[in-house]
């Protein structure tokens, strides 16, 4: 009897119809088709819809990338994740062992404010305003207010705000100092709805962190942002 | 106080500025063989670029597999990783990066079966011992297809091109070896023998390897 070719027989295990006289032959003979059985058993192992070619892209969230870029150390970001500079309305996002991924790069506009400033005034009242600032809420979040910079007689600042938020349950408003390219942040401290004062920094230069930013921050231990930020506005003189 | 500001010390300028610039503007219009090439090279701004080109892909395969979610999030995740840690293994001449990329997420996905197979294994273990009575089970071979899968899968790492890519195209994008060697360029005869003998080494893999025989 003639056997049919090992190459047919290989085919075959891949289910491909083969030529008759094969067909035939394979269909009579035990040994052939003993051969395709144990070829098959690779081809069936991997035959599942799961792991063909790849069907629709599905883009992953943002914690995908987070994870990868804290894994590898790695300090770049995807385009996707860094959209063009068109003003305030960008959020950074988490990544516990590298501190904030670069995620931003929001224009720097205007002049900024300085220690320079803040010298020209002293001595004045008891506190002078030297510069404000509107909160605008982001991605349609209910919170808002504005951000002032006072200093005192004595040469020190401080940052009041208010807040119109709603209250918090089980999480907790913060408040930052954000450059520009919202990579590098100063944590002012924990904000509640209503008016504060923030002590800003001796030596802090507010033109190096001029975006205001109010996050909400999940009660867990972590001093990082939380990359959810609902207000912002940017100083400028 | 001094405390708590030393504990959010390291938010403030813990990472080093890079020109985002040469990314956006420079290294966006790479073509794939380059990204392919710097990636293997160890660029990561490559890593960025290849996440920005083909993660959609990558996610997409993992979320057919597991749903959208925490798996398949992990999936794509530790495919990336794995990528880049393992990038000295990256032939970028030998094949491009996406479908290198491909192959690592199938890896994690029969992983993925493998462990959760183990687990279910493990629980019927604890099951059975504690009733005192043997259990039915899910039906034969299903954990050694599972086994058979993640063994098959790494014996394909190791085949060279174009053994691989050969194979490939007839397991997973399920085209006849006619097709193929259209789509490769290669004789007919050629693609047949390397067919016959891929499937061959996949055998012995399996059979030699004892770990998931045939119930
Ligand atoms: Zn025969």
């Amino acid at each position: 009897m003639q056997h049919c070719l090992p190459e047919q027989l290989a085919l075959a295990a891949l289910r491909e119809p083969l030529p008759d006289d094969d067909a035939l032959h394979l269909a009579a003979c035990d040994r052939c088709r003993g051969e395709v059985t144990s070829l098959r058993r690779a081809v069936d192992a991997v035959a599942v819809p799961e792991l063909a070619e790849p069907g629709p892209a599905v883009e992953p969230p943002p914690s995908v990338w987070a994870a990868i870029a804290a894994a590898t150390g790695t300090t770049v970001a995807p385009d996707s994740l860094t959209p063009e500079p068109v003003g305030a309305q960008v959020l950074p996002f988490r990544s516990r062992r590298r501190g904030l991924v670069l995620v931003a790069a929001a224009a720097v506009a205007g002049a900024v404010l300085g220690a320079g400033v803040t010298a020209v005034l002293r001595g004045g009242d008891a506190t002078e305003s030297v510069t404000a600032v509107a909160l605008d809420p982001l991605n349609d979040e209910q919170a808002s207010g504005r951000a002032e910079v006072v200093v005192r007689e004595d040469g020190s600042r401080a940052l009041q705000v208010d807040l119109e938020a709603p209250a918090l349950d089980g999480e907790y408003y913060e408040l930052w100092l954000i450059e520009p390219q919202v990579v590098d942040m100063v944590p002012l401290g924990v904000l509640r709805p209503g008016t504060q004062t923030f002590e800003l920094p001796a030596g802090l230069d507010l033109g190096e962190y001029p975006v205001v930013d109010v996050s909400v921050e999940p009660i867990d231990g972590d001093p990082t942002h939380s990359g959810v930020s609902v207000a912002r506005g940017q100083l400028d003189s | 106080m001094s405390g708590a500001v030393a504990l959010r010390r390291p938010v403030l300028g813990s990472v080093v500025a890079v020109d985002q610039g040469s990314v956006r503007h420079s290294a966006a219009n790479l073509d794939d063989v380059e990204v392919g090439r710097r990636f293997a090279a160890g660029d990561e701004c490559a890593l960025a670029l290849a996440y920005e080109r083909w993660a959609g892909q990558v996610h997409g395969m993992a979320v057919r597999a597991f749903g959208p979610g925490p798996d398949a999030e992990d999936v794509t995740q530790q495919t990336f990783i794995a990528a880049w840690t393992g990038r000295a293994r990256f032939r970028p001449e030998a094949s491009p990066l996406p479908a290198w990329l491909v192959g690592i997420c199938r890896h994690k996905i029969a992983d993925t079966w493998a462990r959760r197979e183990r687990q279910r294994r493990e629980a019927d273990a604890a099951m059975s011992q504690a009733q005192a009575a043997p259990v039915a089970g899910y039906g034969p071979g299903v954990d050694s297809v599972v086994a058979d899968r993640v063994l098959v899968l790494d014996e394909l790492d190791r085949l060279g091109q174009p053994q691989r890519g050969i194979i490939e195209l007839a397991f997973f994008a399920d085209l006849t070896h006619a097709q193929i060697a259209e789509r490769t360029g290669l004789p007919l005869g050629t693609v047949k023998s390397h067919i016959r003998r891929t499937l061959e080494r996949l055998r012995s893999r399996l059979e030699g390897d004892g770990a998931a025989l045939p119930a």
